[in-house]
């Protein structure tokens, strides 16, 4: 069916198949190195920056080299749910744009996105003190500007959103890192990118408060054995408290420059 | 922030008009600029690496993000050699409260509708071009323009996006095999488009009938509904003029806006070169 | 000055209270937004004079200030958006002195809008649309709209605009007059105090 409401396009288009050159990438060299630089436990270098959005009540940027996220707070404000509610309502969306994976997404919501909204959602209701804020709504949205692994940008989504809630003065129990790790070949990739995860037998993605050591949210997929499991749970711990320190910088910097 | 910055934080959420006019009479406007200034404009060029082409634009508050993917169809039935060039603006709740989720709001919808005539009728882009087999393959260039923070003026920012999306794209060598009936293309992207005119806007709000503002701000905008934009290109044509809402306006008022215009245009065009320049080195 | 962010460690619950922008829990008080630690002794007397001691209060003050959102006694600025002979329908947009991002919707009930002679209010005497008025949030009200009292003599319209378009001046409690047409009109008026004045 035709949407007036965009500009359509011709009715069917696809991706032109790509010439690859025959030689398989290699995930690791004789060094157990990874293709850009890092080892198996590293994470690749975050930036993080909030207040983007000036329009928002607050806001967070993360990047993970390719990978690009921006996210946007608004609330608390009324809300639209016609029961009374002594406990604030959250509210997550996560919107991939249209040009952000290697195939074309169509620009409506589909079913993989109200997936990872609803991950988002059960990661970051633990750590926002709801109870205060009666009556009202808050409302998370994401854009995936550029996505470089889909189970590393739900963690760097949880992330970014956690900051920008953050950012927006919303009481919280704790801020809410999140780290993922890929299962390939029976060794414990940390942060796969997009080329890594093609090629993993299963993923693990967790949500952490360093500061309560506690766990929010934690997602496996896959077949995996069993102390492997138990080893990247103790790898993504490790890795949530050195993003917590990234997380904690971004908040305060632009206090400190202001005074 | 002192009392005296929340009354007038207050002033302005009551008494919107009021509170813009206090500081037109004393010719400047809340942010600071003077009324015929624009707001500091970046471009940023090729920063999504999943496209085919993009560019990041930045006027003052207002970012938008335009990425250019390339894919393959058939053409139409009546234009064997014609491809499709695919522009949709998309102004999501994230980038300012007054939007809701779901499909996209009239407002968007204009955006899409405008920015896809002014490529229609300023024939920016030859589809012809876009032929890799003429009644078999053509290219489809679906354009989308994601707004990440709404400040005021985002057709400007959507058409700039949009034009230097364009200019940074960059295409796949593509073979139609026959007998297969498919597409194939090689890895690197290698052949730039060949865009027959670079357009630039500059737009203009009119308050209380006599108060020209140069690249209005989102609160501006809320209370003076008149906007006029002028799209013109390197040689001074004007490609569009487009004026809604409102009251009318003064022929003396359209002519100094196309002058403003004009000189805009030389502005854009130089960001946009050092731009490319910067990223050529790298 | 020490900034902290949310699940900062501040210090042992037996040594201080947990006051605004902290929690506790287990033995700990932890900060719960973006700010600056500050602490202090509260003091109280009693009433036979003697000095109660209290124990130090420990609080963060929000850097970023969430918008804001009503709650019951606060006082709130907002415009009239519908009417009914019952209740206006107001539209809330500053809460204290801070504006709200996003307005939230109350409702002045017939029965809250003066002190006196309350079953003979007519709302269409009180208030009209567009105006902006002065109130007190009652309480949280129904699911969808805060309940607010303009009784006291403090609160009522504090800006609207004539027939005529003009801007109105209040004259009495109960009258206010156009400043074009010096025609009079009804509303229950805030006692005059410039909202806007810089001597304050």
């Amino acid at each position: 069916m035709a949407d007036r409401r965009r500009i359509q396009g011709p009715e069917v288009s696809v991706a032109p198949i790509i010439l690859k050159s025959p030689n398989k990438i290699q995930l690791l060299d004789e060094n157990l190195c990874r293709r850009n630089g890092r080892n198996l436990e590293d994470i690749r270098s975050i930036y993080l920056k909030t207040g983007l959005i000036s329009q928002a009540n607050g806001s967070a940027f993360i990047e993970l080299s390719k990978t690009k996220i921006v996210c946007g707070v608004y609330g608390p404000r009324q809300t639209k749910i016609p029961a009374f509610s002594g406990k604030g309502n959250l509210n997550c969306e996560i919107k991939f744009a249209p040009f952000s994976c290697p195939k074309r997404r169509p620009p409506y919501r589909d079913s993989q996105e109200k997936e990872l909204s609803q991950l988002i959602y059960e990661a970051l209701t633990p750590s926002i003190r709801l109870d205060l804020l009666p009556k009202s709504t808050i409302d998370i949205y994401i854009t995936i500007l550029e996505n470089d692994g889909t189970a590393s940008c739900l963690a760097a989504a949880i992330t970014c959103a956690s900051v920008a809630v953050a950012d927006a003065g919303i009481e919280m129990l704790d801020l809410v890192p999140a780290c993922s790790a890929s299962y390939i070949n029976g060794q414990i990739f940390m942060d796969s990118d997009l080329i890594e995860e093609k090629r993993e037998s299963g993923s693990l993605v967790l949500s952490y408060m360093p500061s309560l050591k506690e766990i929010t949210h934690i997602l496996q997929s896959g077949e995996v054995e069993l102390n492997l499991t138990s080893q990247a749970i103790e790898q993504c711990t490790d890795s949530c408290s050195k993003i917590y320190s990234i997380m904690i910088d971004s908040l305060l910097l632009p206090i400190q420059n202001m005074k | 922030m002192s009392t005296q910055t929340y009354e007038a934080e207050t002033f302005r959420k009551l008494q919107p008009q009021e509170y813009l006019r206090k500081f037109l009479l004393k010719e400047v406007r809340p942010d600071g600029r003077e009324l015929k200034q624009f707001r500091q404009t970046t471009v940023n060029l090729g920063c999504i690496s999943t496209t085919n082409g993009s560019s990041l634009v930045r006027i003052g508050n207002t970012t938008v993000v335009c990425g250019i993917k390339a894919e393959v169809s058939v053409p139409k039935q009546t234009s064997t050699k014609e491809g499709y060039l695919v522009p949709n603006v998309e102004l999501s709740p994230m980038c300012s409260p007054k939007f809701k989720p779901g499909p996209p709001s009239e407002h968007a919808q204009v955006l899409s509708e405008n920015i896809n005539r002014l490529l229609k009728s300023a024939s920016i882009l030859d589809l012809n071009t876009l032929c890799i087999h003429e009644g078999s393959a053509v290219w489809v260039l679906y354009a989308d323009i994601v707004c990440v923070n709404y400040d005021g003026n985002v057709f400007d920012a959507c058409v700039i996006g949009l034009i230097t999306a364009l200019s940074n794209v960059k295409l796949p060598k593509a073979t139609f095999a026959e007998e297969e009936g498919l597409v194939k293309a090689t890895e690197e992207l290698l052949i730039p488009l060949n865009l027959s005119r670079l357009p630039y806007p500059a737009t203009f709000s009119i308050f209380d009938g006599q108060y020209l503002l140069v690249d209005p701000t989102e609160v501006e905008e809320s209370v003076a509904h008149e906007v006029i934009t002028i799209i013109c290109d390197e040689a001074g044509q004007i490609c569009t003029v487009w004026k809604v809402g409102g009251i009318s306006c003064t022929p003396k008022h359209l002519e100094k806006c196309i002058s403003i215009a004009r000189e805009r245009y030389i502005e854009i065009a130089a960001i946009v070169e050092n731009e490319e320049k910067s990223n050529n080195l790298i | 000055m020490r900034y902290v962010t949310p699940g900062t460690r501040l210090c042992f619950a037996s040594e201080y209270e947990a006051g605004p922008g902290t929690y506790e829990r287990e033995e700990y008080i932890y900060s719960s937004v973006v700010g600056i630690v500050q602490e202090f002794i509260p003091t109280v007397s009693t009433n036979t004079g003697e000095e109660k001691k209290q124990s130090k209060i420990i609080t963060v003050s929000k850097e970023k200030h969430q918008s804001s959102i009503p709650d019951v006694g606060n006082i709130i600025t907002g415009k009239v958006i519908r009417m009914t002979t019952r209740e206006a329908v107001v539209s809330i947009m500053v809460v204290g002195n801070i504006p709200c991002k996003d307005d939230y919707q109350g409702i002045i009930r017939s029965q809250d809008v003066r002190a006196t002679e309350k079953d003979k209010v007519k709302i269409i005497e009180s208030y009209r649309l567009g105006d902006i008025v002065k109130a007190e949030v009652i309480s949280l009200g129904d699911a969808r709209s805060y309940y607010l009292s303009t009784a006291k003599n403090e609160y009522g319209v504090i800006y609207a605009q004539s027939v005529a378009g003009a801007m109105m001046v209040p004259i009495s409690w109960q009258n206010m007059q156009c400043t074009k047409t010096k025609a009079v009109e009804l509303r229950k008026c805030a006692k005059p105090e410039d909202l806007f004045s810089k001597n304050q």
